[in-house]
């Protein structure tokens, strides 16, 4: 997989009791990361509201590997994946910049909608488009 | 495949079974499935993502496609109103 990188450091507020980042944030890193992906191929929120579409998230999973702690520098990779389904999959990972050890990874998928909630069952157009270019892009090593 | 499709008892049948397969419904057996009870909501309780797995089970076996939400609503009415949406696509293509 070809992945689409950002930086990010864990903050103070991030951070439980135990002094790791809590789980919860890692959904706003992947958030962060999907937006860095999406950018790169005129998918971003209001580009799709431009092209008559919605991409809500159905379905998140996320494991979790190492715990990171306040002030760790982190990278997070995201990519996409061909879908069986006319449907956005994003895959991720976290990795710790100072050595590389994986810390979490995880996977989105969002569904299409038009503009007046009716759920697309086939890409079509510009969208069609734009989605095929990045699973390709992704596709590549 | 034709032959199913000919068929509308044997296409229900081959139906069901292709909804339980796809959808993974285990403790669902095809006897369970009334021809003309809804499929989505209150019937079999499917919901509008278990659709769009359905869209692709069916273009895979029948080659037929299924636009968006609004052709399927009709479509996914029941396993009867599946079947005939399928036949009458084959139609379409004599």
């Amino acid at each position: 997989m070809r992945w689409i990188e950002r930086e990010e450091r864990v903050r103070f507020n991030e951070v439980d009791e135990w002094e790791m980042a809590w789980h919860g944030h890692y959904v706003a890193w992947f958030e962060a990361g999907r937006f860095s992906l999406l950018e790169h191929f005129y998918l971003l929120p209001r580009q799709m509201v431009e092209l008559g579409y919605i991409a809500p998230v159905i379905n998140l999973t996320c494991e979790y590997k190492h715990p990171a702690a306040c002030g760790d520098v982190i990278i997070i990779r995201t990519g996409a994946i061909k879908p069986d389904i006319a449907a956005l999959i994003c895959k991720f990972e976290i990795l710790l910049k100072d050595g590389g050890k994986l810390l979490a990874r995880g996977e989105t998928r969002q569904v299409l909608l038009t503009k007046d909630r009716t759920m697309i069952y086939q890409l079509t157009g510009e969208l069609e488009k734009r989605i095929t270019a990045m699973v390709e892009y992704c596709a590549g090593e | 495949m034709k032959d199913i499709v000919n068929n509308t008892a044997e296409l229900c049948e081959y139906l069901k079974g292709l909804v339980i397969d796809t959808l993974r419904l285990d403790d669902v057996t095809k006897e369970e499935i009334e021809n003309d009870a809804p499929l989505f909501g209150e019937g079999l309780g499917l919901d509008s993502i278990d659709a769009l797995e359905l869209v692709v089970a069916l273009e895979k076996a029948f080659d037929v496609v299924i636009e968006d939400e609004n052709v399927g609503k009709t479509a996914f009415a029941s396993i009867v109103t599946l079947a005939a949406f399928i036949q009458a696509k084959y139609k379409d293509r004599e």
